[in-house]
């Protein structure tokens, strides 16, 4: 049972400017790695630097890579959308590993999401295809015509049989019986 | 401002958090946590900001880390389109930055503004929603036209490309009608460094997907939609009232359906008959043109 | 775009005019009928925060019938809080001063004790409601034929007197 949800912000799903509709976009912008050239904190993003950086670019040309070494300061990945939010990463005693998969995670984004949670996991346009409900869906059409207050709309639609009903029956059972003896005879 | 004093306040929550991590683990280490002279040190930084006044925000080109080259390259890739260089970097250069740049007097570069592939973007454009949409009556095409070519819309889409750190303005931050030219020189230079077709594509990825999702009389304002029904069918149509509820109240509801010779064309709803057949015909129209 | 949503959304929540026959009806088993339409709990758009009642006119509630001795034995208790101010009233004789059901915070419903209805009113209504158990025959509504007719269990005695 978490409260985390009291504290999140809460939105919707959205695509920035209909992204995936015509074609998709890579909506991260810019990355700047800010690391330490000597600090064990960041050795994790120095080799990630070192090994998988080029690749990286390689695969995403869309996004642009800035390098920042800074002494005597943690590493972080500060990255730039489309939309123009941005997002920063504390990555200190982060190994290449999760860097990089840091880095993969932010191509997916559209956007700074910390802090948020989502009312629904799904959108649409059109929630209904048959058309929203009105009073007049299911309506009878022949109480258009009816004179209000009209008695045949009134009654009940089912009743227990009265004992009086079940009396008449019995009486019209016997009068058959009687008929179908006599025409035996 | 505002921002930075938060992002200090996030910075003095996160020590808060590691000094109570720190200290629910060890034994409380002297002169650990956050020190003393943190707080009152960005108190009075806060204090010169607020004396210096609001401050503008700085472009992105005058950071440190910056590579226009490498951001135009970039944008080009982003959108999946092979740009000529030169033409790109012409379609992001606004007249206003050019003379701005001649009046401070440093011509190391001659600039070439892109006031003429703003007129070529122009007119692509509007061939390519034409183009779209043959099929469908002129007034409504020419509906289209004009919502999907307001400053506003097209601003939007140069917005969600990315331009707005490269365009090179005058002015900062860059305006409406600025983004909005500069999306109509990108399509021209596009159509001049690939072929047209290439150039309709785009636009039609980019521009005419903004209509995903939204209803036709959003951007079409009939004035007389029963009219407009009488003329499309030909024959003669008849309204009738289906059902209505609550007819002496301010809340009354008619429900009005048109017919064609038996077969329902339309139905709407409305606070009185009138708006209720009107409803009814936007309703029948729709259906026609299969919206 | 507007008008049509508009006007999807106006139609939606719309409000509609109930009528319900309470003679010879139990107003007990009715009110429980009735809270819901006055509710909103009939339309599947229900929801308590979302102002969705419909409204009823209840007619002939002069007519109502109280299970068994209800008449005689119910009593309603009412106190001026002044002293001395308590009043048990019995169920007939209140039914005689008032017999609208007495209702103050339900503005939704309306009640009369016999047929006549503004007309104003009564050209909103587009349903009426079925009630809970039939409406018994009286014996003077049945013709002289039928009464004649109708099975026999016994016969009585021809000196018996009928009170």
């Amino acid at each position: 049972m978490s409260n985390r949800h009291l504290f999140l912000v809460p939105k919707f799903i959205t695509t920035p400017s209909q992204n995936g509709v015509g074609r998709y976009v890579c909506q991260l912008q810019r990355v700047v790695l800010k690391f330490c050239k000597n600090n064990g904190g960041s050795r994790g993003m120095r080799e990630f630097i070192e090994h998988d950086l080029i690749n990286y670019t390689k695969d995403n040309p869309g996004t642009v890579v800035y390098l920042k070494p800074r002494r005597h300061r943690g590493p972080v990945i500060c990255a730039e959308y489309l939309n123009g939010e941005k997002q920063s990463i504390f990555c200190n005693n982060f190994s290449c590993e999760e860097i990089a998969k840091w880095l993969n995670l932010l191509l997916t984004q559209s956007g700074n999401h910390e802090g948020t949670r989502l009312r629904k996991m799904w959108h649409t346009e059109n929630p209904s295809v048959q058309g929203p409900w009105t009073p007049y869906t299911f309506r009878d059409p022949t109480l258009n015509l009816a004179k209000f207050p009209n008695v045949d709309l009134s009654t009940p639609l089912s009743c227990p049989k009265t004992a009086t009903e079940h009396l008449l029956e019995l009486f019209e059972k016997q009068k058959n019986e009687k008929f179908e003896n006599e025409k035996l005879d | 401002m505002a921002a930075s004093l938060l992002n200090n306040l996030k910075l003095l929550t996160q020590k808060t958090a590691i000094l109570a991590s720190k200290t629910s683990l060890n034994a409380i280490i002297p002169g650990r946590g956050i020190k003393r002279w943190v707080a009152p040190t960005l108190r009075e930084l806060e204090k010169r900001r607020k004396r210096m006044g609001p401050q503008q925000p700085n472009p992105r080109s005058s950071f440190l880390e910056w590579n226009y080259d490498a951001e135009l390259y970039s944008f080009g890739k982003r959108l999946g389109e092979e740009f000529k260089t030169n033409l790109l970097q012409k379609a992001f250069t606004h007249r206003s930055y050019v003379i701005q740049r001649e009046l401070t007097g440093n011509l190391t570069e001659t600039f070439e503004d892109n006031s003429d592939l703003i007129t070529e973007g122009d007119s692509v454009i509007l061939k390519s929603i034409r183009q779209q949409y043959v099929r469908y009556p002129e007034e409504i095409v020419d509906a289209v036209c004009n919502y999907l070519m307001t400053n506003k819309m097209l601003a939007h889409v140069a917005f969600y490309l990315g331009t707005k750190d490269i365009v090179l303005t005058a002015e900062f931050p860059a305006e409406e009608e600025t983004l909005a030219n500069t999306f109509k020189a990108i399509v021209g230079a596009l159509n001049r460094s690939t072929s047209e077709d290439r150039a309709h594509v785009f636009v039609s990825d980019f521009l005419i997907c903004q209509l995903n999702g939204k209803d036709i009389y959003e951007v079409w304002d009939p004035k007389n939609p029963y009219d407009i029904l009488k003329q499309l069918v030909g024959r003669e149509i008849e309204p009738r009232l289906c059902n209505e509820s609550a007819s002496n109240t301010i809340l009354a509801n008619y429900q009005v359906g048109l017919y064609d010779n038996r077969q329902l064309l339309g139905i709407g709803w409305g606070e009185s008959v009138e708006i209720a057949k009107e409803t009814a015909a936007m309703h029948a129209i729709k259906k026609l043109y299969n919206f | 775009m507007a008008a049509l949503k508009r006007v999807q959304q106006w139609a939606t929540f719309a409000r509609i005019w109930h009528v319900f026959d309470a003679s010879w009806q139990n107003p007990f088993e009715s009110a429980e009928l009735l809270k819901k339409y006055l509710m909103g709990l009939h339309k599947p758009i229900y929801h308590p925060m979302n102002d969705c009642g419909d409204h009823v006119i209840v007619i002939n509630s002069l007519d109502i019938a109280l299970p068994g001795d209800e008449w005689k034995k119910r009593v309603y208790f009412h106190h001026t809080g002044y002293p001395g101010g308590a009043t048990w009233t019995l169920a007939w004789d209140l039914h005689k001063k008032d017999p609208t059901l007495r209702r103050y915070t339900m503005e939704r419903l309306h009640i009369f004790p016999d047929l006549n209805v503004p007309q104003s009113l009564m050209k909103n209504v587009s349903n009426q409601i079925r009630q809970i158990r039939p409406v018994p025959k009286r014996l003077d509504a049945y013709s002289e034929k039928e009464v004649k007719e109708f099975p026999k269990i016994i016969d009585l005695p021809k000196d018996y007197i009928l009170r």
